[in-house]
């Protein structure tokens, strides 16, 4: 009985995890609009900002060109997210600065992790 | 109080390890999460959010899930079949699911004998194998909190590796589904199948998992 119980409270952990992840996903959004506004309006303290450490390398935040639109589709699972828009597809992660993007202008390729013209794998 | 703890030093003792190895892992879990989350360039997490974490989840889970399906197959396989000489099976002549009076079923019911064991019908089926359904549902019950934990690690993987997630019909057909279960799996049939086997031939004194150490190799059901 007592080991039902801890299964069921397992089963409620495993739950609430995805619970988590749907509060996160309009953080992980606005994110992901606030880095692509920045892109749009020149504005590269900002953009560099909202770039993780490992996707700032080698990048010049101030002639960055990337396609922006509206929001599609979030997805979050732990402290990392995917957000796709009109023309483009980021990737994010949680830091405890918030989230940031860690890839950005990047597509699929079959098989194989996305290839990003920011940050990336 | 005394008493007590001697009637129940088996459940006792074992719940305590367990507890003890249950921090023990969260612990290190912890530790290794936040390595490889330094390493991929994330954050750290304290040990609380590791602890309801889908990370940990499906670290506990993929090993209590074995557990059960081990204890599930093991009580039903030695209704049927033997390993001769081993304290842990029972010999040709009782193989099945044995008469209504070697069980004290019905009208064989003694005293002491649950209600169910009695009732006769439907309840006394079910009561006749609760034991081995238990296992089963605590195993099912583990193996589906793995594949709800282990999907939201693997998806969490695949966003910080740059690729798509996977819904949970393609996790519990994928590799990292199947190798969690599978490693688990072949060490507790391993164990088993050992225990079978060197109890046939080993002694431990004064265990009931073992044959008394003086017993022949070949008398089988007799625990000392």
């Amino acid at each position: 009985m007592v080991r039902s119980a801890c299964l069921s409270a397992l089963l409620a952990v495993s739950l609430a995890v995805g619970g988590c992840a749907s509060a996160s996903r309009d953080l992980a959004q606005r994110a992901a609009e606030e880095f692509e506004a920045a892109v749009a309006s020149g504005r590269p303290e900002r953009v560099c900002e909202l770039l993780t450490e490992r996707a700032r390398e080698g990048v010049d935040c101030s002639s960055l060109e990337l396609p922006r639109g509206e929001v599609r589709e979030v997805v979050v699972w732990g402290d990392a997210a995917r957000v796709r828009t009109d023309d483009d597809t980021l990737f994010l992660r949680e830091l405890s600065s918030g989230w940031r993007v860690s890839g950005a202008g990047c597509h699929a390729v079959h098989d194989r992790p996305y290839e990003c013209e920011v940050g990336g794998p | 109080m005394r008493r007590f703890l001697r009637d129940n030093g088996l459940g006792l003792a074992f719940g305590s390890i367990f507890l003890v190895s249950l921090v023990g892992q969260a612990f290190s879990g912890n530790s290794v999460l936040n390595d490889r989350r330094l390493t991929d360039g994330g954050d750290t997490i304290g040990l609380w959010q590791y602890v309801t974490s889908s990370e940990f989840a499906v670290d506990v889970a993929e090993n209590w899930q074995s557990e059960y399906l081990q204890f599930f197959l093991f009580i039903f396989a030695t209704v049927w079949l033997m390993q001769r000489g081993s304290p842990e099976s029972k010999p040709a002549r009782r193989l099945g699911a044995e008469s209504d009076e070697e069980q004290s079923l019905g009208a064989h019911a003694t005293a002491g004998s649950p209600p169910w064991a009695r009732a006769g019908g439907w309840r006394t089926a079910l009561y006749s194998n609760s034991l081995g359904l238990a296992m089963l549902v605590l195993f099912l019950a583990s193996w589906f909190t793995q594949s709800v934990a282990g999907r939201s690690a693997y998806n969490n993987e695949r966003l910080v590796d740059f690729q798509d997630p996977v819904s949970w019909g393609e996790y519990v057909l994928s590799a990292d589904f199947w190798n969690r279960s599978l490693q688990n799996w072949q060490s507790e049939f391993l164990a088993i199948g050992s225990m079978a086997v060197l109890s046939v031939y080993l002694r431990q004194r004064g265990s009931p998992e073992s044959k008394p150490v003086g017993t022949p190799h070949d008398t089988t059901d007799e625990a000392g």
